[in-house]
């Protein structure tokens, strides 16, 4: 009898591909990675908005800036003498020649012997003006009409500083261009302040881009929520609002009591105050992300009735 | 676990999941009440908003007997206590057969984690000794289980047959300090009691405390009693008596029994309710088709007119500071509430609803007026402000009447005939219409009157 050879090789093939499909899926178990659970808290809009701020947009907030050595003490600065002084500050900081022109006039104005001092372009215009004030009238009238009439006055003026500056002009002489490198050794003047801060950091640890108090803070509060029993304050409302210092360990238990910011004012509130304590206390340990330790470590919760 | 340092020095990286669930947050617009404030420089705020009022879980063992002869005071001093506290509606006494621990001495602090256990928040221990001179000694502790601190303690000295009174005065001390309110326990209750079949009712007054217990009658059911007040001494009490002519106003002294009728007015006389002084009587008298308000002094007995108009007025309350009064008046058609200075003087409404409103009734708080509305074939009982805003039904039903207040303003007694053959009978229930329950009485009753606290 004659086999057909395809037909062994076909079965053969298929016993072959199905036999190990079998040996190869059956001992191999479906691998689920299980996820890492994540609490999802509804909010609105507006607090996604407060969560999320500085994440892309935000600015780097470094409210301390960067330093490696503390400045010297600057000297204290004398109030009484620092009128007197003022003068040379303003002329040592007024940087260019033009309006020194400017106050030249001023000062000469009451001067009449300078007229016949000064450099002879300078007489042209001056004496027109002068003489019909001999009377010294007023010096600031005076002075806006000068400066009216002085547009004519600097150009004259400027004329003769013009010509010595071609003396100064420098050549560029290719040769000596080493004497033109610094040749100290390379420094670093060190960032100084006043305080030392190594920490280079975009933003600080309160920064609002590590801000997840989203997620634990709505596990805290479902958490504490399920031991508080809110005494009953009738039917007007009177707003209640108390805020405790807590400080939680990483195993979610309370590092020591709560410390409520503030006296209760009226008996209500002390009642509702401590039957907010009663909460904190009781229902510890909390279960609160521990990547999050940094943050819930030490926060304040707010039991209030008050609506934003 | 992220390295603590790391979490601060990276750069905020948005990984896909917290996308994700932003966008998710994003979508749903709506709130689910965590609020995120910045505290400036302060530690993170996380806000937890109004969870909802819970009765708070009370554990009340009972009380030690300093000799074993009080072992009978004790425990019924722990049952009148329990009840109150249960009865108000803001605590849920535990049973006591959840204890774990048995409380044998008061004066050591108790194992607090035996009653955290049973999820208490509060515990009451207590002593009740008969002393060598007769008297009966109370003392109470009352603990914070959270804390471990005791909120509270005190000690009475009284006769042996007032021990319910203690165990009121204790239960106000107990509700006290836990709401923040005054408490109500150590108060009572005058009221119409009616035996006998619906045609031939008999209606005696009668007083009782405020849980319905020490029931004490105080006239014979011969005439007809009605609309009983107490005064602020709470030794006395005013009522309306239908004789033989023509129905008159009666002051009693509910110590020494003595009545006398207050003035001789022609026609008749309604609605009698003390000043808050208790110097004066405010009533109506009627003459003729129309009824005004006077106002009688006490030690001098001369009446003055307070209202003069050809409507109805009747049924007279001071507020709780005696400068103002309520009244119920039908000068605008219907009768309705109004208010106006104690010396009489214009009136303005303030109850604008559908159907009627009449026995207007202050609170001792001074917040809130109640008051019997009949609209759309139903008696309620409600509430509103001086101000004729606020305005709310407690209750509703075919018959109910009578409000009156406790002295903490808190809880309104009123009494309700559910119709038929049967008769009324007396309940309670929260300003906020919570908690409403059935007061026991002996016999059907009506017209109940809550006195000041007693001590």
């Amino acid at each position: 009898m004659k086999v057909d050879k395809t037909l062994v090789a076909s079965v053969a093939l298929h016993v072959l591909v199905i036999g190990w499909g079998l040996v190869s899926f059956s001992t191999k178990a479906f691998e689920s990675i299980p996820e890492e659970t994540l609490p999802v808290d509804i909010i609105s809009s507006d607090q996604l908005a407060k969560v999320t701020a500085g994440m892309k947009t935000g600015k780097k907030e470094n409210p301390k800036p960067l330093v490696e050595k503390i400045a010297e003490a600057k000297p204290v600065d004398d109030a009484v003498g620092k009128i007197s002084e003022k003068p040379p500050v303003v002329t040592d900081t007024s940087p260019p020649p033009v309006p020194k022109v400017e106050e030249k006039p001023v000062e000469k104005k009451p001067d009449p012997p300078k007229p016949v001092a000064a450099a002879k372009p300078k007489q042209e215009p001056k004496p027109i003006e002068k003489k019909p004030d001999p009377p010294k009238i007023d010096p600031i009238a005076e002075a806006l009409k000068k400066e009216e009439k002085k547009p004519p006055k600097p150009q004259a003026r400027a004329a003769p500083p013009q010509p010595p500056k071609p003396k100064a002009e420098r050549t560029f002489d290719q040769a000596k261009i080493a004497a033109l490198l610094d040749k100290r050794d390379p420094t670093r003047a060190a960032l100084t302040g006043e305080t030392l801060n190594s920490n280079a950091s975009l933003g600080l640890a309160h920064g609002k881009a590590t801000d997840n108090s989203a997620t634990w803070g709505s596990m805290f509060k479902e958490q504490v929520e399920r031991c508080w029993k809110k005494p009953y304050g009738g039917l007007e409302s009177q707003n209640p609002e108390i805020v405790f210092d807590i400080k939680l360990k990483r195993d979610g238990t309370l590092e020591g009591a709560p410390i409520p910011e503030g006296t209760p004012a009226t008996p209500y509130l002390r009642v509702y105050q401590e039957s907010a304590l009663r909460a904190i206390i009781e229902c510890q340990p909390y279960n609160l992300p521990a990547a999050f330790f940094d943050e819930w470590k030490y926060f304040a919760p707010v039991f209030t009735e008050r609506k934003t | 676990m992220i390295d603590k340092d790391g979490l601060h020095r990276t750069p905020f990286r948005p990984s896909r999941r917290q996308i994700i669930s932003g966008m998710a947050a994003l979508g749903a617009l709506s709130c689910s009440g965590v609020r995120h404030a910045v505290a400036q420089g302060g530690p993170k705020r996380i806000v937890v908003p109004e969870g909802e009022f819970t009765p708070l879980p009370i554990a009340i063992p009972n009380f030690v007997p300093g000799t074993p002869s009080d072992n009978d005071v004790a425990v019924g001093v722990t049952q009148v206590i329990t009840n109150n506290l249960k009865r108000s509606g803001l605590f849920a006494p535990i049973d006591q057969a959840a204890y774990i621990e048995h409380i044998t001495n008061i004066d050591v602090p108790p194992q607090f984690a035996n009653w955290k256990t049973i999820n208490a928040q509060a515990l009451v221990t207590g002593r009740m000794t008969r002393q060598g001179d007769g008297r009966l000694k109370a003392e109470f502790r009352l603990w914070d289980v959270a804390t471990g601190q005791q909120l509270t303690g005190q000690q009475y000295f009284t006769s042996p047959e007032y021990w319910r009174r203690i165990a009121h005065i204790i239960s106000d001390q107990i509700y006290e300090r836990l709401t923040g309110e005054k408490g109500y326990f150590d108060s009572r209750v005058v009221f119409v009691d009616e035996s006998g079949p619906a045609q031939h009712r008999i209606k005696r007054l009668a007083l009782m405390d405020q849980d319905g217990a020490n029931v004490r009658y105080l006239t014979r059911g011969a005439d007809l009693v009605l609309t009983p007040r107490f005064s602020p001494s709470t030794q006395e009490i005013t009522y309306m008596e239908f004789g033989q002519g023509d129905p008159r106003v009666y002051l009693l002294n509910i110590e020494t029994g003595q009545r006398e009728i207050v003035g001789n007015f022609p026609g008749m006389s309604f609605s009698p309710r003390f000043s808050p002084d208790g110097q004066r009587i405010v009533m109506s008298l009627s003459q003729g088709g129309n009824s005004n308000l006077y106002v009688m002094d006490l030690r001098s007995k001369s009446t003055t007119r307070l209202t003069d108009t050809l409507a109805i007025d009747t049924s007279p309350c001071y507020a709780p500071d005696g400068t103002r009064l309520c009244f119920e008046s039908d000068r605008g058609g219907k009768p309705q509430i109004y208010i106006m200075a104690a010396a009489g003087g214009p009136a303005q409404r303030i109850s604008f609803g559908d159907g009627t409103y009449s026995t207007p009734v202050w609170s001792p708080r001074g917040d809130y007026i109640a008051f019997t509305k009949q609209g759309g074939g139903e008696f309620s009982i409600g509430i509103i402000k001086p101000d004729g805003s606020g305005e709310r039904i407690l209750t509703s039903g075919f018959h109910n009447e009578g409000p009156t207040f406790a002295p903490n303003g808190r809880v309104l007694m009123f009494f309700r005939d559910p119709g038929g053959n049967s008769g009324a009978s007396l309940f309670t229930v929260d300003i906020s219409g919570r908690n409403e329950l059935r007061v026991p009485t002996p016999g059907f009753a009506s017209d109940p009157a809550w006195s000041p606290l007693l001590s």
